[in-house]
């Protein structure tokens, strides 16, 4: 049979949203909470990475080949496997069949969250020009305003809890499903394994948020100044 | 002193497209009494707890020791066998209901040809006939021939389908006892011919990946057949088709 029949399309773009979740999604969602977890370290260390990363070479493009598209291809496949479900947790509760069920729902409510996430961040940001030593500052200034209302917190709460969740219970069926961890003991073994990792990721972002909203500090730009 | 009776609340359908209605049936209680036994009771005397005498209630069931599959239905919601649903053990009143993933043909028999159709899509069988004699296949180790009799056990009874989230009347998933099968026959040595081909039908629409890992599967098996272990295996043997098929083709 060739590689190209319908049939293996539809098995395909299946493979392919189990791999963009783990890479680059997943992979991005750990850099990205371990960069911002810097800003429990000080608020220059942070400034520093952001500078690091708003000054890579053709930033738009990586960001826009490593996230965005394989983000959408990710959303937009996963949309249609919640849609093709049919949830029984009700008649079924036991804890796979719930794993199961919250990540579909975690899913959806990442993806809502993360138009939030975009809208008031790199949205600004590519509105307002604010490249290479000017993003630091701007960027940083929303978030300081961000985390001052319980609301906001929240908001950033529950993303982190359910992007932290979906991608730790997608480590474990993606490696069940590309037949990495077979047997039962395996499988529990990984769970546990990949849980923990989710909770160290968690606490992670949580202290994030917590240093943000009892902490604001306003920053310069690093390099030009920002008052030019 | 008389014991209660067994009351049974029995979702009813005469025809495959009509609508369905509720009937509650009591029965004596007697010892040992299971859910075929006291089926049999109603179609002796089929009237209902109300005193209305109606059509005997429709099922199939066969081997009545857990083998065949075919007395597969809801009871009390939940997908099993009612040859081994000891009136004893379930809580009454019991509700009864055919199988909700299946086309009804009456009353609580489904029609369960999807199941029988996927295992003509996967080859879920050895080839052995052609036109000469190929003579004897070869040795299977102790530890496959035990894995595989495990496998082996599977009535295509359907558990594993109805209690399925990815499973649905209208869509072409293949589902976990399809999978097993495919394990099944990819394990033995003659088998293994038509591994390939297997795999083929598995890498389309309603295959493999379109399994997400509820795992409910595993849980209502009433033969426990290691079915996640068979899916993540099966898994693991497309995982390396692909990759094969990527690098060689």
């Amino acid at each position: 049979m060739s590689l190209s029949t319908r049939d293996r399309t539809h098995f395909l773009i299946l493979k392919l949203h189990s791999l963009t979740g783990i890479f680059p999604i997943g992979a991005f969602l750990v850099l990205h909470l371990l960069v911002n977890s810097l800003r429990t370290v000080g608020v220059w260390q942070y400034q520093l990475s952001i500078d690091l990363i708003n000054n890579l070479p053709f930033l738009i493009w990586v960001e826009i080949l490593f996230i965005y598209i394989p983000l959408l291809i990710h959303s937009l496949v996963g949309f249609l496997i919640i849609f093709s479900s049919k949830i029984n947790l009700k008649r079924y509760p036991y804890p796979r069949n719930w794993g199961y069920t919250l990540q579909r729902i975690t899913g959806a409510v990442v993806f809502f969250f993360l138009i939030y996430h975009l809208g008031t961040t790199v949205g600004p940001k590519l509105i307002n020009g604010k490249e290479h030593f000017e993003a630091a500052p701007f960027l940083i200034d929303i978030m300081n305003r961000e985390f001052q209302t319980v609301t906001g917190c929240l908001l950033y709460l529950v993303g982190i809890v359910s992007a932290t969740y979906h991608f730790c219970m997608g480590l474990w069926s993606f490696c069940v499903s590309w037949g990495i961890i077979v047997g039962p003991m395996a499988q529990r073994n990984a769970g546990i394994v990949f849980a923990l990792f989710g909770l160290a990721l968690t606490a992670l972002g949580v202290a994030t948020v917590t240093e943000f909203s009892l902490d604001p500090i306003p920053v310069e730009a690093t390099v030009g100044g920002g008052a030019s | 002193m008389k014991s209660k009776p067994v009351i049974l609340k029995v979702k009813r359908q005469d025809t495959p497209d009509s609508k369905p209605y509720w009937q509650t049936f009591e029965t004596p209680r007697k010892p040992m009494a299971n859910i075929i036994s006291c089926l049999q009771e109603i179609q002796r005397a089929p009237v209902t707890a109300d005193g209305k005498r109606v059509n005997p209630v429709v099922w199939d069931c066969n081997c009545l020791e857990e083998v065949c599959g075919s007395c597969t239905m809801l009871i009390n919601g939940r997908v099993r066998q009612a040859c081994t649903a000891l009136v004893e053990k379930i809580e009454s009143p019991v509700t009864l209901e055919p199988l909700s993933k299946f086309p009804v043909v009456r009353d609580l028999q489904v029609d369960r040809s999807r199941m029988f159709d996927n295992l003509k899509k996967v080859k879920a069988w050895i080839e052995i006939d052609g036109t000469h004699d190929i003579g004897e296949g070869p040795m299977m180790p102790d530890a496959i021939r035990a894995k595989r009799y495990v496998l082996s056990e599977c009535m295509t009874c359907g558990c594993c389908l109805e209690a399925c989230p990815q499973f649905k009347a209208g869509n072409d998933f293949l589902g976990a006892a399809t999978f097993s099968q495919v394990r099944l026959f990819n394990l033995h040595p003659t088998g293994q011919a038509q591994k390939e081909n297997r795999l083929d039908a598995l890498m389309g629409r309603g295959g493999i990946a379109d399994c997400g890992n509820a795992q409910v599967c595993v849980e209502v098996c009433p033969k426990s057949i290691p079915l996640t272990e068979s899916i993540a295996d099966i898994g693991r043997q497309t995982s390396l088709k692909l990759l094969k098929d990527f690098l060689s083709k």
